[in-house]
């Protein structure tokens, strides 16, 4: 699903990124299980969001070879590379993730796809040599909205209990 | 929870650091971690045990310190009890454990050290140092 714009914002739906430099404002609603990864460097001002379900494409190939934003292995590196292409910088690229909640208790949980979506980005950002920002992660069925507001940098959360910067 | 650092590290002076624990693979991930946080370090020292902790303590000029507890031959809260009360002068001090009761993290705390227990993320241990790093002396 591509990003959409409504009302000056634009929606990163499940499955979708967006990176640019125009000073847009880059929103993914209702993260469960799925991160929303938000990076930025403020010198080229460049950014994205990306919304993503799944942990790894190695869970299903053929699915994943037409999909590559669905998953966190796949997405995290495009979301970095597009972000390289408009002159960002890994060194100064600042990172922001939410989501990963899970779903209930063992039984209601069983896949554990948030669990496994952090352990993946963890790994993925580890190996790279990159440290995350700001986080709100995990818990139990929190529904989160993740901005991203490319004209400052400043990344926004929202939850049913609460609003603030990140 | 929300967490967020802003990781002012870089206009500090480089940092003597000891990092005193009997795994390799977890002080090189110490290291590591300290490294991508752009902490500005100077002399990293590494010691497997209490003992060595405590001779590198006595012989370098460390400002912080990132200590276990259990290891062989002294464990890291004898290792500071030996060093005493923290002083201004002293290192910096983070305790980090897998032991994370409440109880053992108070016990650290009395001491006037910072905690942190095993397993982290590698920001929790950044956010852990930039907030020993920017405690007051008095708060130590």
């Amino acid at each position: 699903m591509p990003a959409t714009r409504t009302n000056g914002e634009r929606i990163v739906g499940v499955g979708a990124m967006c990176v640019s430099n125009t000073g847009e404002r880059l929103v993914a609603h209702a993260l469960g299980s799925c991160l929303g990864v938000a990076v930025f460097d403020p010198v080229a001002r460049v950014g994205g969001l990306l919304h993503v379900p799944l942990p790894a494409s190695t869970d299903d190939r053929e699915r994943s070879r037409g999909r590559p934003l669905e998953y966190v292995d796949t997405g995290v590196p495009a979301l970095f590379r597009d972000c390289y292409r408009l002159g960002a910088s890994k060194a100064r690229l600042r990172v922001a993730v939410a989501g990963g909640a899970s779903a209930g208790d063992a039984t209601a949980d069983g896949f554990q796809i948030g669990k496994r979506n952090l352990i993946m980005l963890r790994k993925l950002l580890w190996k790279n040599g990159i440290l995350i920002h700001a986080h709100d992660v995990g818990g139990t069925r929190v529904w989160r909205t993740l901005s991203l507001d490319l004209a400052t940098g400043r990344v926004w959360l929202r939850t049913p209990d609460r609003e603030g910067e990140l | 929870m929300i967490d967020r650092s802003d990781a002012p590290a870089a206009a500090q002076a480089p940092l003597t650091v000891l990092v005193a624990d009997d795994s390799r693979v977890m002080r090189a991930m110490i290291i590591r971690t300290l490294r991508l946080a752009g902490i500005p370090l100077g002399a990293v020292h590494e010691a497997a045990d209490g003992e060595a902790g405590l001779g590198i303590l006595a012989s370098e000029p460390v400002t912080l310190a990132l200590v276990d507890i259990n290891m062989p031959r002294l464990s890291g809260l004898d290792m500071l009890a030996r060093l005493g009360r923290p002083t201004a002068r002293g290192p910096r001090v983070i305790v980090v454990s897998s032991d994370g009761s409440d109880a053992r993290a108070a016990q650290v705390m009395e001491m006037g050290h910072g905690f942190l227990h095993k397993p982290f993320a590698p920001e929790d241990l950044r956010d852990a140092v930039l907030r020993a790093l920017d405690a007051p002396d008095h708060d130590r």
